[in-house]
């Protein structure tokens, strides 16, 4: 599976983490991965430090936790995101929307 | 929606089988579950029905003169690589080896005698089943198709056929099998800049294409009423905020060149790096993605601004799309910015940028297929309306030679007249032209002559407001480079101005062929000496003039111009 997902109650902090490539083959489970967490104040944390690639589509599935996560006053970080990924966030100039850890 | 599966039409099965009294067994109960039943007696002869009837079930016996049952099969099999046909062995053989080998050679399943009608009747469905579901799965590719191919042809045909100037502005599209979402735009402003749009919606298809109309319309249109390329951005980001879904958006890069002031404004929300070179294929200027893709911000972010670049005439700007960096060859390398910036360059120096890129990606590529849209547009910085503007000069003579002014203009009687005072703050906000334009077309209609009162109303609103209110000096202008110092000066004063202010007044005065138009601008400014400008404008070429040139084209353009109140205040009128 290319998806790995980590609850850790104690924190309220949801870890996502994406194997090789982030793109529209992963909509489903993306989508599955957080839409039952609706715990208040949740962290949501996107880790991409083993994707290998991610187009536009991936940016837009983002988009769509974010949305998720600011219903819950919650908030989405990502981290440690590879060169080619990297690319691609400041390209769309990700980090004016969202805190990126690198 | 057509569904296979319903379409009432025979199904023809063959039936192969050396033994004419199993074929009539197997044709008998086939036509009870109401198949139409072909039959074969050896391998060599059911490859031929096969070609000539492509059946819907094929029912094959091993041991049979001539050609055996898995030769025919692996035949079969090759033949039929895009339809699903499926083939069931039928043998006494209930040996594992012809089970594995009935598999291995491309056989759906196999049925061992002896076996009751139920049994082989039950087999023939499950496999009907199979086959409908393949159908549907089919028919629905088929409608996915279409919509891709529908939006492909929304964007060609329909928005960028409209586009403009486009022998001069190099224009490559490259749809991928699923069409991508790549849109370009180019359209002319009214006082002869050219605006130009590469976008690359996320997502394939049908879906991808929803943005698209509403974005071309707002571009053309607000280009069209001469607003400035940081509003169009403005209100495209808002209008895709509020029409698209949280997950699509739109990449683009947006680019305002102006021939006249040898500058180019460039803004680049989520698109690669667009580029500037020089003829001898220096890169000159890379400009990065500054903000997120429209459409993902309800708003631009406050510090947004577009970059503006002196530019040589001869230079050219690149746009692309991710299309090109990211295309793969068969080890899966991309074709990246290094190739692209070779290819670039080499192409430059051939003078012909879209054709040399889009072969070099494609040699790059070969045959491997292309997941995304493949966009460049290759933007010259001059000369892409030459045409028009020696029409625009003569038009303007004819006109002086037909009408006298009268004596005193403000004696004649007005039609209408229009007022707009803008103070303070507002004067950096709002753009009085387009509110001026509309009106003159709400009322007046829709003429040719409008787009010189364009180029009047903003040279005096422009001359008022930053020599004028704001006090800049337009010696500043008088170098390529001082023009982007003069453009940044300009922004730094408008974003701290309090007060002052510019009044404009048109009236509107009827003539038996045409009309005269009464334009007054007044400013806050501490005006300046008419006279000595006059003489130095009289001591220099102000054609070729970065800064003058404004008046220049005033003088040539209106019937009559004269400053008042020292300057503070000038009076023109345009008449045809």
């Amino acid at each position: 599976m290319a998806i790995k997902v980590n609850l850790s109650k104690e924190n309220n902090q949801l870890i996502i983490r994406i194997e090789e490539r982030f793109d529209f083959s992963l909509h489903q489970a993306f989508r599955d991965a957080y839409i039952n967490v609706k715990t208040n104040n949740t962290e949501f944390v996107l880790d991409l430090s083993s994707t290998s690639y991610m187009d536009s589509s991936a940016l837009g599935m983002i988009l769509l936790l974010k949305d998720h996560a600011e219903v819950l006053s919650g908030t989405v970080t990502i981290r440690k995101p590879s060169d080619t990924v990297n690319k691609i966030l400041e390209i769309a100039q990700f980090h004016r929307l969202l805190k990126i850890e690198y | 929606m057509p569904n296979v599966s319903t379409i009432q039409e025979t199904r023809v099965a063959l039936v192969v089988d050396d033994s004419k009294m199993q074929c009539r067994v197997l044709q008998k109960y086939l036509e009870e579950e109401s198949y139409r039943v072909i039959i074969a007696n050896d391998g060599s002869e059911a490859v031929n029905m096969y070609i000539q009837h492509k059946p819907d079930l094929v029912l094959m016996d091993i041991n049979m003169p001539v050609m055996n049952g898995y030769e025919a099969t692996l035949k079969i099999k090759s033949l039929s690589s895009d339809a699903l046909c499926p083939l069931i062995f039928i043998t006494s053989d209930d040996t594992e080896k012809a089970f594995i080998e009935s598999v291995k050679v491309g056989g759906d399943g196999i049925l061992v005698r002896p076996f009751s009608p139920e049994v082989f009747k039950a087999k023939i469905q499950s496999i009907q089943r199979i086959i409908d579901l393949y159908g549907n799965v089919k028919s629905l590719q088929q409608e996915q198709q279409k919509d891709a191919e529908l939006a492909e042809q929304l964007m060609s045909g329909v928005i960028e056929a409209r586009n403009f100037a486009l022998d001069k502005i190099g224009i490559v599209k490259k749809p991928a099998a699923l069409f991508s979402g790549d849109i370009q735009l180019t359209a002319l402003c009214p006082n002869g800049n050219l605006n130009v749009m590469l976008g690359d919606f996320t997502g394939h298809g049908l879906r991808s294409s929803i943005g698209a109309i509403p974005l071309a319309s707002t571009f053309r249109a607000m280009t069209q009423k001469g607003f400035s390329l940081i509003d169009i951005i403005t209100q495209i980001n808002k209008q895709l905020y509020d029409l698209l879904p949280s997950d699509l958006f739109l990449g683009a890069v947006f680019v305002t060149v102006s021939e006249h002031d040898k500058s180019v404004y460039i803004f680049n929300g989520g698109l690669p790096d667009a580029y500037i070179l020089s003829t001898e294929g220096e890169i000159k200027h890379k400009i990065p993605s500054s903000h997120p893709p429209m459409g993902v911000m309800p708003s631009l972010l406050p510090d947004t601004g577009l970059t503006v670049l002196s530019v040589d005439p001869t230079d050219r700007i690149e746009l692309i799309s991710d299309g090109i960096v990211e295309a793969r060859n068969i080890d899966g390398e991309m074709f990246e910015f290094d190739r692209f910036e070779r290819s670039l360059i080499k192409g430059i120096k051939a003078k012909n940028v879209s054709k040399t890129v889009l072969k070099d990606v494609m040699d790059f590529c070969e045959d491997m297929p292309q997941e995304d849209d493949i966009s460049l547009i290759d933007i010259p910085c001059s000369n892409w309306d030459t045409t028009k503007n020696v029409e625009e000069t003569a038009t303007t003579v004819n006109v002086d030679e037909k009408i006298l002014p009268e004596k005193d203009l403000t004696e004649s009687l007005s039609a209408w007249d229009w007022q707009l005072k803008l103070a303070g703050s507002r004067l950096g906000k709002i753009n009085p032209i387009p509110m001026a334009l509309n009106q003159i077309t709400e009322i007046e209609g829709q003429s040719e002559h409008w787009q010189n009162l364009f180029t009047i109303l903003t040279e005096l609103f422009i001359n008022s407001l930053d020599h004028g209110v704001l006090g800049l000096s337009s010696d500043l202008k008088s170098t390529a480079e001082g023009f982007v110092l003069y453009f940044n000066e300009r922004e730094s004063r408008l974003s701290q101005l309090k007060d002052g202010f510019v009044d404009i007044k048109l009236s509107f005065h009827p003539l038996p062929s045409g009309g005269r138009i009464k334009i007054i601008v007044k400013d806050s400014g501490s005006g300046f000496d008419v006279e000595l400008y006059r003489e130095k404008l009289k001591t220099r070429d102000a054609r070729n003039q970065l800064s003058g040139r404004g008046i220049y084209l005033l003088e040539q353009l209106c019937e009559t111009l004269v400053y008042k109140n020292n300057g503070t205040l000038v009076e023109v009128t345009y008449a045809w």
